[in-house]
């Protein structure tokens, strides 16, 4: 349901684009910041498949066969620059594994935060806010949060879900070296996943006014025999007054975690939010 | 990452005031009538929140190895002091004194963290035995 | 909607009325007019940064103190010494062995008592300053009904399942990182971001408030959030933020769906911003209450991640212990 509303709002925003009716200014290129540099703040989302499988994927069953259509899996052509994900063997059966177990590893059914690039194409909007030093991305989905520092050159001093993101600018891209993973996120809904190894760099690229390419090249030498690379449009939302509304999840995975330590005989109480 | 400017305080008043507001009451997680004390090598860090878990494999003295793991706060405050996740080598040793879960398994609240030498754990100066 | 802040909440005219010899705590050092009013690339105040949120003053004012706001120069003098003695690090119990307080790790050991020196000095006797006695109104009967039938609710079943948990225990809300924004045990901390048309507002532990500054208003049709929505304006050198249409589950102290927050960011010094507030809740409380406590900078600050559910053990320790429990009542 939620993916069904995202969506509808996603293809009203498209519609709109072009006109643009209800606004006072119609873009016609990106804007720029007051360092001269593209300014991509403004709600984002992408628009394709990618959160199911990464991969290039025909439809496929429910993880529950009671779910029905609803949850099934739809087709997409992948994200995947040259198809397919260049795992080392092992770590292909490891992939093959998680997918299996899903419905218990996958940390989005959990309510954990998405981690990078994952958190770019859930099918749930993000917020970009720009500065001249720094960029902050925040994530709909697990209210997740995300500090960009342009031109730093920190270490994480922790491993973290998001990692640790430093960037520069290359010309009209931005280019985000992020590193300090836990290893604990997964790539997509299909099991895909890198390691604690991990180097994500990221590639935000203007492609007009309500368009951007997102690339992400993952190096990982522990899980693929060479670095690969996604790629991807993201769509602006261009609803007037649009808000990033919270979407608080944890409350709706503690059944899932917690459930069988439930006092026996008794049930969740109703609305399941009490203070 | 720059320290506090301002100096390194101490005032009962905050002490109060964590209590009140720590994540969550931990005599309802571990048990008070099951002190333990253990020594034993660091096996994995999780300087997670929201709180740390440092895991500890102590060998009895039968030889049987068992893993225990032992809350601690969250850690960031620990980065603003310095530390980083190659604070606690993997292979230290550790003395730990705590309770035991209420559950009755392997997980003990560190009341005290000390390495083998009687240095305390995630303090400047502190020095790991080589 | 506006609610207006008294103008004797002003940290800086608290050291005017304060007098005194010692340097009053809010405005340290004299300073270029171009220091004090630093402004973004885009022309706005400037007041982003990180900061921390402990300040010397409690919450409430002890009654010994009645209405006098202020501390006197030695009683201010005797704070400050204990604020500015260093830490000792005291791996000496404070708790008795075998009490339920001692069953805790040692807050010196993972940096989190004193906050590792990021207390304010402050003069006044207590965060809140209104109304006059500095102490928060008591609830209306209704809102103390509404606390008692949720508690009675609970009453009995706390360790059944997770949602009998505090919020905080469940990973979903600290109190510590709403609006208003009060210090709390430990990570009080805060980062302001600032972009042309928004701020964001974020606590360590807490979810991000991006707040539009564009000139919107609020929303006609506000969907409940746990932690509101929010809208800013700039009046001079301050940000005003207007916050309502909270969940009621969020419930901050009480508070029902018709919370509506105040709160007023102003930059008095190199270092400091003074953080005011008013909490209005015709459905809570007979009349507004506010406060007002300085926010210090942290040189180069950063706030490290919070993922708090996504490490929470404690919650399943607790449920199994006390499943534990039960099955040794049972002596099964």
């Amino acid at each position: 349901m939620r993916g069904a509303t995202s969506t509808r709002i996603i293809g009203i925003a498209l519609a709109l684009g072009a006109a643009a009716t209800a606004r006072a200014e119609v873009l016609t290129e990106m804007p720029r910041a007051t360092d001269g540099r593209p300014d991509l703040s403004g709600v984002w989302q992408a628009l394709n498949t990618a959160h199911w499988n990464l991969e290039p994927h025909v439809s496929e069953y429910p993880v529950l066969l009671e779910l029905g259509a609803q949850f099934a899996v739809p087709p997409g052509h992948g994200v995947v620059e040259g198809g397919s994900i260049p795992y080392l063997p092992d770590a292909l059966t490891e992939r093959d594994r998680r997918f299996s177990n899903r419905l218990e590893e996958d940390p989005e059914v959990m309510c954990y935060l998405g981690g990078v690039p994952r958190s770019t194409y859930m099918p749930y909007p993000f917020q970009i806010l720009q500065s001249p030093d720094d960029v902050i991305i925040y994530y709909q989905f697990a209210t997740g949060v995300r500090r960009i520092f342009i031109d730093g050159e920190q270490e994480a001093p922790l491993d973290s879900w998001n990692g640790w993101s430093n960037a520069r600018w290359d010309g009209d891209t931005l280019e985000v070296e992020v590193t300090g993973f836990n290893g604990l996120t997964w790539l997509d809904r299909a099991g895909n996943y890198a390691s604690e190894n991990a180097t994500v760099t990221e590639r935000y690229t203007p492609l007009g006014p309500n368009h951007m390419q997102y690339e992400a090249t993952i190096d990982d030498p522990t899980v693929f025999s060479r670095p690969w690379t996604i790629s991807m449009p993201l769509y602006r939302i261009v609803d007037e007054d649009f808000r990033v509304l919270e979407f608080k999840c944890e409350p709706y995975a503690e059944e899932k975690i917690y459930g069988h330590l439930r006092k026996p005989g008794t049930e969740p109480p109703e609305g399941a939010t009490l203070r | 990452m720059r320290m506090a400017k301002v100096a390194i305080l101490s005032a009962g008043w905050v002490l109060a005031s964590v209590a009140a507001h720590a994540h969550h009451a931990f005599a309802t997680e571990f048990d008070v009538e099951r002190p333990v004390a253990l020594e034993g090598k660091v096996t994995k860090v999780e300087l997670i929140n929201p709180h740390s878990w440092i895991h500890v494999e102590v060998i009895d003295e039968d030889g049987e190895s068992t893993v225990w793991m032992i809350e601690g706060g969250s850690p960031n405050a620990l980065v603003r002091r310095g530390i980083t996740k190659a604070s606690i080598p993997i292979g230290a040793e550790l003395i730990v004194n705590g309770y035991q879960a209420r559950d009755g398994s392997y997980k003990a609240v560190g009341r005290d963290i000390l390495f083998s030498d009687g240095t305390a754990l995630f303090f400047q100066g502190t020095q790991v035995p080589e | 909607m506006k609610f207006p802040i008294q103008h004797s909440q002003s940290l800086a005219s608290a050291g005017v009325i304060a007098g005194a010899l010692i340097a009053t705590p809010f405005i340290a050092q004299a300073q270029s007019a171009a220091d004090a009013n630093p402004r973004t690339p885009w022309g706005a105040p400037d007041i982003a940064g990180v900061y921390a949120e402990y300040t010397t003053a409690p919450l409430q004012r002890s009654e010994e103190y009645g209405n006098r706001e202020f501390l006197t120069d030695d009683e201010f003098a005797e704070l400050e010494r204990r604020r500015l003695r260093p830490l000792e690090i005291n791996l000496e119990t404070t708790t008795t062995p075998g009490t339920a307080a001692d069953v805790h790790y040692n807050f010196d050991q993972f940096a989190l008592s004193a906050n590792e020196g990021f207390s304010s000095p402050n003069r006044r006797t207590s965060i809140v300053t209104m109304p006059s006695n500095g102490r928060i109104p008591p609830a209306l009967p209704e809102a103390a009904e509404r606390r008692e039938s949720l508690q009675a609710y609970r009453r009995g079943r706390e360790f059944d399942g997770p949602e009998y948990r505090s919020l905080t225990e469940r990973c979903i809300m600290w109190s510590s990182t709403l609006p208003p924004i009060l210090p709390g045990g430990y990570n009080s901390n805060l980062q302001i971001f600032q972009s042309p048309g928004h701020v964001m507002i974020q606590g360590e532990m807490g979810d991000p408030r991006v707040i539009p500054t564009d000139g919107r208003d609020l929303p006609d049709n506000l969907l409940p959030q746990w932690n509101g929505t929010s809208v800013g304006r700039w009046e001079g050198e301050t940000l005003v933020v207007e916050t309502t249409g909270f969940r009621p589950e969020t419930a901050w102290r009480g508070a029902s769906d018709q919370l509506h927050v105040t709160e007023r960011f102003t930059r008095i010094d190199h270092d400091t911003l003074e953080y005011a507030f008013t909490v209005v809740d015709p459905e809570t409380w007979a009349e507004p209450w506010g406060g007002v406590y300085p926010l210090t900078e942290m040189a180069d600050g950063v706030l490290f991640e919070y993922a708090c559910t996504e490490g929470n053990y404690g919650m399943a320790n607790i449920l199994s212990g006390a499943r534990a429990g039960e099955r040794e009542a049972s002596g099964n």
